[in-house]
């Protein structure tokens, strides 16, 4: 198959953008159905609230209202996650849902909701995750603040051996604040009744996911919900909750019309889902002559109001300390609690960029007390293709799971030197200038560096159907969504190079429980591994059954035909016998359809990509301000299936992260639970002036187990970035900030304290 | 609390849009985006954040870039406005538009169409752009998947297309 390989590997154009650059494209706030009602939320005012009563005669009195749901409904206590009804007389963050209204046009389901008359009792509340631990802290769950009632408690070897064993030892707390996803487009939910059966459009990341999520809440069979979703104005992790599309749901079986509910810009703020803020203390030992012998981390993550993927996300902060470096004693206690603060959820690299940024920062303090350089520390120390040192604990035959804590267990692949080696090389790391002498006195340039170790590709179970038709058109349906990333490219060029049809001849059928197998929610950068396992095998299976046809039609054994770019081959003549759609055209049926399940997974090793991010800084002394010059993003994602969208992938990754480094946190107001910045102007993301200039590097180390040799590449891109910057400003002005995002105001406090001291300075 | 009038002052508004002249009977509250997305249907303009933040409403009012959500659409009264709908001028794509699929300008596309209308405005004033021209004519456009490499050359690479076509 490798020889033959047509789609594999080029930049194809990316599926569905030309219905893109036309405006076209409905997302979900664009589709329309007659006779539809505009829904609107009213939030709580306040930060942990009783709700007493709602009275909703005057807004039902407004001609042109046609229906108003409240948490006494008795339907809206139909159950979204544990933790979460449709409605609750519960109110627990301000924002929280507390009624809706479904009116003829918006300004007047807005006006509407003025009129709602709702008695509250306030209640006591918390938004520092620290104090929310205390026994007297107010309760916001039944089962209190901690989440899951005990920490979250990794570890291999003995840290208290490992830090016997140290020369030196240093601890250090860092802190990554809350932020905001902030997709481009607003979520949105679109629903109507055919009789007892339900159809929702929706901002989705996984119909199959949402839909079991909804029949339950709304007390459905899950055969009577349909979940459509549109095209999605991007994720990054977020849109994966159905409270909305829930409520549209009930508004519309009241009203007996359609109902869309779209969030405006601030609620996405308020009440979309923010990257969960961290503290870490993380303490490291090492011998003299670099060799790390412990790594101890704490931390303690704020999951806001509900649980959301909390616990995946507090797992993933974990992954660099336990994995990223050679050390035979980790622990990693990590606590997740509920606040009266905005909800906390999946947004692009999990858990992961907070972790990493104390870890990377920290290594990078150790390497200098050694008196090392942080690149080759880093070359000393990074974990090597066969894994962490130790016993295999788990059983031979029983598929790794993919987070294992224990050694001895090796990784399918891992160019992490690689990416080191070739990052530092492009960067110019090791011949760059000692100091900046010629610069304007008030400017300073630094570079960093930083490396990464993700978790991503072996999902959960994934089935995918490829068919083809007597025209010759081949369908691949696949429940993954495209969430903007790529994933229906790099499916669809997988699909023709295992079939052996052409690029073009392939359409995707998705984002639609009528007619899209299962697959996982589109999370942890599942798409290209999981999914892409299925997709080559559902089509090599097809393969097989047109090739039974084909071996009919000219009389050949089967194995002297073989498939490429939609022709059809025998082995024994160098021009083709046929088109591939001459062979369907001779199918028994009308078409011929081939699917496959997979577990991705194996006993053997564990998947993981990795990279290294090199940033150059420029930072301004008088102002404060921190321009990135030169970037750097050294990546093994395995085998890139398509060049060109994966390198708009890591652009726009580390883009995006710059904004957690430098420039985004969402406040809340700790004395009245209030977000105070919900807007883009105030809640500062990059833009296309700032954008640096960014070099991508893949090393391709091909990945025996997925798909091609392909592993995930859709998280990693985010995970360094931090670090990097924050160890390249170390470089230039000799201040190591251990709090994101370093604004100027930030810069010039640590000026003002400390003289500045180039670190590198003759 | 408010009770203000559950009819809203509505007047007649004649416009000309992607080439051809509209009168349509608008509320007074109305932006030129809601005109344009809910009583023309011309969905292609997007609302992401309806408050002059982030330039996914972008459309040209008399050839000049505007966010259509800070335009009261009485205010377009007898302008002229280009949407993304309107930018191809036959069936076949503008090469802007080819130039976003070639060179990949774009992730999820829901910043696409308010950027093609600010490359479209630049380029009708400024065939040769340098990439700092094209960076601060974009600079009130937000991309959240942050695909502004392959945007900026996009628009270099839409710009030479046309020059050359020109030519
Ligand atoms: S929708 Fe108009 S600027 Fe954002
Ligand atoms: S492509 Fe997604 S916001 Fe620009």
């Amino acid at each position: 198959m490798k020889e033959a390989l047509t789609a594999v590997g080029r930049s194809l154009p990316r599926a569905g953008l030309a219905a893109k650059v036309t405006g076209e494209a409905r997302y979900t706030a664009d589709v329309k159905l007659p006779g539809m009602l505009h829904a609107r939320l009213l939030r709580s005012p306040h930060p942990h609230a009783e709700i007493i009563s709602v009275d909703t005669a005057a807004a039902l009195a407004l001609p042109g209202v046609h229906a108003v749901l409240t948490p006494f409904d008795p339907e809206a206590a139909g159950r979204l996650a544990p933790d979460m009804t449709i409605l609750s007389k519960r109110a627990r963050f301000v924002g929280d849902e507390v009624a809706a209204v479904a009116a003829d046009d918006d300004s007047l389901a807005e006006h509407a909701l003025q009129l709602l008359r709702v008695q509250y009792r306030p209640l006591p509340f918390e938004t520092d995750p620290q104090e929310a631990l205390r026994p007297e802290a107010a309760r916001i769950h039944p089962g209190g603040n901690l989440c899951g009632g005990a920490p979250m408690l990794l570890e291999r070897g003995s840290v208290e051996r490992g830090f016997a064993e140290a020369d030196l030892v240093l601890e250090e707390t860092y802190k990554v604040p809350c932020h905001s996803a902030a997709a481009l487009e607003p979520r949105a939910a679109l629903a109507r009744w055919d009789g007892d059966g339900l159809t929702l459009w929706k901002t989705s990341r996984g119909v199959h996911q949402d839909r079991s999520t909804l029949a339950h809440a709304l007390g459905l069979p899950i055969d009577s919900v349909r979940v459509v979703a549109p095209p999605l104005g991007a994720g990054f992790g977020n849109k994966d909750e159905s409270r909305g599309a829930a409520i549209a749901a009930l508004l519309s079986r009241k009203a007996q019309r359609p109902v869309r509910l779209d969030y405006s810009r601030h609620e996405e703020f308020v009440a979309g889902r923010v990257r969960h803020s961290a503290v870490i203390r993380l303490a490291m030992g090492v011998k003299n002559d670099g060799a790390i012998t412990a790594i101890d981390n704490s931390t303690l993550m704020n999951t806001g109001a509900y649980l959301a993927s909390g616990p995946g996300v507090l797992r993933r902060a974990a992954q660099g300390s336990l994995y990223l470096y050679r050390c035979p004693n980790v622990r990693y206690q990590g606590l997740l609690v509920y606040t009266n603060a905005p909800v906390a959820g999946s947004y692009r690299g999990l858990g992961a960029p907070q972790g990493h940024f104390a870890l990377e920062v920290h290594v990078d303090r150790v390497a200098e007390a050694l008196g090392i350089d942080p690149l080759e520390f880093r070359l000393m120390n990074h974990v090597g293709p066969e894994g962490q040192e130790g016993r295999r604990r788990s059983p031979r035959h029983e598929i790794v799971d993919t987070q294992p804590v224990e050694g001895g267990i090796p990784f399918s692949s891992n160019g992490l030197r690689e990416c080191l080696e070739r990052g530092a090389e492009a960067i110019q790391w090791r011949g760059r200038p000692a100091s900046n002498p010629l610069r304007p006195p008030a400017l300073r340039r630094g570079t960093g560096v930083a490396a990464c170790i993700y978790r991503g590709g072996p999902g959960r179970e994934s089935t995918a159907r490829v068919a083809i038709h007597r025209s010759g058109r081949v369908t691949l349906a696949t429940g993954v969504i495209e969430v903007g990333q790529g994933a229906h490219t790099v499916l669809t060029q997988m699909t023709a190079d295992a079939l052996g049809c052409r690029y073009e001849d392939v359409d995707v059928v998705s984002g639609d429980t009528a007619t899209a197998p299962e697959a996982p929610i589109t999370a942890g950068s599942t798409a290209t591994f999981s999914s892409g396992l299925a997709t080559v095998k559902a089509a090599a299976k097809l393969r097989g059954s047109l090739l039974d046809v084909a071996s009919t039609l000219f009389e050949l054994p089967r194995d002297r035909i073989y498939f490429n770019r939609g022709l059809v081959f025998s082995k024994d003549r160098p021009t083709e016998l046929a088109a591939l759609s001459d062979v369907a055209a001779q199918m028994p049926r009308g078409s011929l359809e081939a699917e496959a399940t997979v577990t991705p997974g194996s006993p053997d090793y564990i998947v993981n990509s990795f990279a290294a991010h090199f940033a150059e800084v420029e930072v301004n002394l008088n102002t404060g301000g921190v321009r990135v010059l030169r970037y750097v993003a050294a990546h093994d994602s395995g085998k890139i299936i398509n060049p060109a969208t994966a390198v708009n992938q890591v652009e726009g990754g580390v883009s995006q992260a710059l904004g957690l480094a430098l420039t985004e946190e969402l406040v809340t107001d700790p004395g009245s639970g209030v977000t105070l910045n919900g807007s883009f102007l105030e809640h500062k993301s990059p833009g296309i002036a700032a954008y640096p200039h960014l070099q991508t590097i893949f090393v391709e180390t091909e990945d025996p187990l997925g798909p091609f040799g392909a592993k995930a590449l859709g998280e990693p891109p985010t995970v360094p970035v931090a670090a990097a910057v924050v160890n390249a400003l170390y470089d230039a002005i000799g201040i190591r900030f251990a709090q994101l995002p370093v604004t100027p105001d930030k810069v010039l406090d640590a000026l003002a304290e400390a003289s500045p001291r180039p670190r590198r300075d003759p | 609390m408010s009770t203000a009038p559950t009819q809203p002052f509505t007047s007649d508004v004649t416009l000309t849009v992607n080439g051809r002249k509209r009168t349509l009977t608008a509320a007074h509250h109305w932006t030129l985006l809601h005109l344009l997305r809910e009583a023309l249907d011309l969905t292609g303009t997007k609302s992401g954040c309806d408050r002059g933040e982030c330039g996914s409403c972008t459309v040209l009012l008399d050839a000049l870039p505007v966010y259509s959500c800070q335009v009261l659409a009485l205010q377009a009264g007898g302008k002229e406005v280009v949407t993304i709908e309107g930018v191809a001028s036959g069936p076949g794509l503008h090469p802007i538009q080819e130039a976003f699929i070639n060179e990949d300008a774009a992730q999820c596309g829901f910043c696409t169409p308010g950027f093609i209308m600010s490359a479209y405005a630049l380029l009708r004033r400024e065939p040769s752009p340098t990439e700092a021209d094209v960076r601060a004519a974009l600079s009130g456009n937000l991309c959240r998947c942050n695909a502004y490499g392959r945007i900026i050359q996009g628009v270099l690479a839409a710009a030479k297309a046309m020059r050359e076509g020109a030519s």
